[in-house]
């Protein structure tokens, strides 16, 4: 019954992580955090105290030393990184990962892989993101690369939402971009979740952004859970708020 | 002064017509081509797996062997076309197999992050191949330069200007020997045959995407280290394939692919590490700058032997010009 309603009530869960780049040197030590189902769960905290290290570990390219992450109640601890977009996660990291000598249309077509050979599946998708993003059907032949920072943004999210996942990890989505593109972003997650009922986990150094649109909050602190809460509180508790 | 000048003045000018230009020119794009698609496969494993390949010339070297040894054992029992096409199979299998293997037992745990020197360990590992590969066949072969015979002849016609012999293709007053027409002709189809693979297929998309962001691949669901394994079976393929297609026209020693191989490092440098463009482009440029070097040197006496001096001499300008190769990415 338990397990029943994580399934039904968190979409993902991390439970006591310990994560580190060497094997006796965790950053992460001891680590719980629960997103609940179609909410912005914002992970924040001050520089280096594991918050990326945490996305890292989720999506599999770090491997826990102890501890173990659940996936709609199923430990995904064994699934190799690559195949984690098959179970419904997706993961945007902090530095622009798109395929920059590539088309606009290569880069979302390679979000499709995991479906590489259902055709009509491929150009629906495509054109759903299109539609979402019509700039980018302006763009599709161009090399990704020669993209602005904000587009380039988009051609992430384009290729991430090919496969529909239900979980998305996002890390630092706004790192380097104009002002009004920050917003653009901000307003693309909420869209996800609104529209789409996507879960989002956001790992964000601009809290005033993170805060306005986050419905859960962490705060970690030295690879450890400083405090957690509804966003509405955490605001409202300025200390809590303002911990750096 | 005027006796200085004369000194560069080749000695036999009469000899030098349009005709002989004209040959020396195709003679180094059909080199030219072999060259492109031995350094393709270097460029496929250093852009995939991020390492150089020490081995590259095994695999070259490799590949004439085994058509060598498919010739001696078919060449009575089946068609002459047949055994060539036979025989460059077998090359290509082999070549494909031993990279694949190498790559899964020894490279793969250098993938995987388990070893603490990976630059290092890429090299060792690599020149440990090219070693082993080397005393194998020389134990296997002995040190004595075997030569197979032609495999494929070309098809004999008269058309005026164009005129065929099995042995060789006269066009005008150029006259081109059917082994180097045939493997130039090979490369060719086989580069081809490459840039429809990278670039219009699924896989090859993959390949181009795990080199150019690895985690991004993963992310959606490529898996890498299978990447790796194809990247370095290709590139070893491609080696064995120009080997393959060079065994009739040039004499074979196991170190033979010595040269080769660090023809092919200097060709993706020039074309700019770990572009495609650039190793097909910067393969047609040695292969033709050797021929006219050594076509148009003063001294013929002395002009094959200062034949890889030429490349050089352009490699070495071109990265004074530009230091990232012909069509290098910013690091």
């Amino acid at each position: 019954m338990t397990t029943q309603t994580a399934q039904t009530e968190y979409a993902l869960e991390v439970r006591d992580l310990y994560v580190g780049y060497y094997k006796d040197l965790n950053i992460l030590q001891g680590v719980n955090m629960k997103a609940r189902r179609g909410q912005l769960t914002a992970i924040l905290g001050a520089n280096g105290v594991g918050k990326s290290t945490l996305l890292k570990a989720i999506f599999g390219f770090l491997k826990p030393n102890a501890g173990d992450v659940f996936l709609n109640g199923q430990r995904i601890n064994d699934v190799p990184t690559y195949q984690r977009i098959t179970l419904g996660l997706a993961y945007i990291p902090q530095r622009m990962s798109i395929f920059r000598w590539m088309s606009v249309e290569d880069n979302i077509l390679l979000g499709g892989w995991t479906f590489r050979h259902d055709k009509e599946r491929l150009q629906r998708k495509l054109e759903e993101n299109f539609e979402r993003f019509p700039i980018l059907r302006e763009k599709r032949r161009q090399p990704a690369g020669e993209l602005s920072g904000g587009q380039q943004r988009m051609v992430e999210l384009a290729r991430t939402l090919m496969t529909d996942p239900q979980v998305l990890l996002v890390d630092e989505p706004t790192a380097g971009l104009a002002k009004l593109l920050k917003r653009e972003v901000y307003d693309m997650l909420t869209e996800l979740r609104d529209r789409e009922g996507k879960t989002i986990i956001l790992v964000d150094q601009e809290i005033r952004h993170a805060l306005r649109i986050a419905d859960y909050v962490y705060i970690l602190d030295l690879g450890r859970n400083k405090t957690e809460g509804p966003t509405a509180e955490i605001v409202a508790d300025l200390k809590k708020a303002f911990w750096i | 002064m005027v006796a200085t000048l004369l000194h560069f003045v080749p000695a036999q000018m009469w000899l030098i017509t349009p005709e002989f230009i004209l040959r020396l020119l195709a003679e180094g794009l059909l080199i030219g081509l072999i060259y492109s698609l031995m350094a393709l496969g270097l460029t496929l494993i250093f852009s995939v797996l991020g390492i150089v390949s020490f081995s590259h010339g095994e695999f070259y070297m490799i590949g004439g062997y085994v058509v060598y040894l498919f010739l001696q054992k078919f060449q009575n029992s089946l068609p002459r076309a047949l055994t060539g096409i036979g025989a460059l199979l077998a090359a290509m299998l082999v070549t494909f197999a031993i990279g694949v293997v190498f790559e899964r037992l020894f490279l793969q745990p250098m993938a995987r992050g388990e070893v603490d020197r990976p630059n290092e360990y890429a090299i060792l590992t690599t020149f440990g191949l090219a070693f082993f590969l080397q005393y194998l066949m020389l134990g296997l072969m002995g040190p004595f330069p075997k030569k197979a015979r032609r495999f494929f002849d070309l098809p004999v016609f008269d058309a005026g200007l164009i005129q065929a012999t099995k042995a060789s293709l006269k066009i005008g007053n150029i006259t081109l020997g059917a082994g180097r027409l045939i493997a130039g002709l090979i490369a060719l189809l086989a580069l081809l045959a490459m840039l429809y693979f990278m670039f219009k297929t699924w896989t090859g998309r993959a390949l181009q995407a795990t080199s150019q962001d690895r985690q991004a691949a993963a992310v959606v669901g490529i898996n890498p280290m299978n990447m790796n394994t194809l990247a370095f079976g290709l590139g070893a393929m491609l080696a064995g394939l120009a080997g393959a297609v060079l065994v009739s026209v040039y004499s074979w020693v196991p170190w033979v692919g010595v040269i080769a191989s660090s023809k092919s490092f200097v060709i993706i440098v020039l074309g700019g590490m770990g572009s495609i463009p650039g190793s097909l482009l910067g393969g047609l440029i040695i292969g033709v700058v050797e021929s006219l070097g050594t076509g148009l040197f003063p001294d013929p006496v002395r002009a094959q032997a200062y034949r890889d001096v030429f490349g050089l001499v352009i490699f070495a300008l071109v990265l004074l010009v530009k230091p990232t190769g012909l069509f290098g990415r910013k690091l």
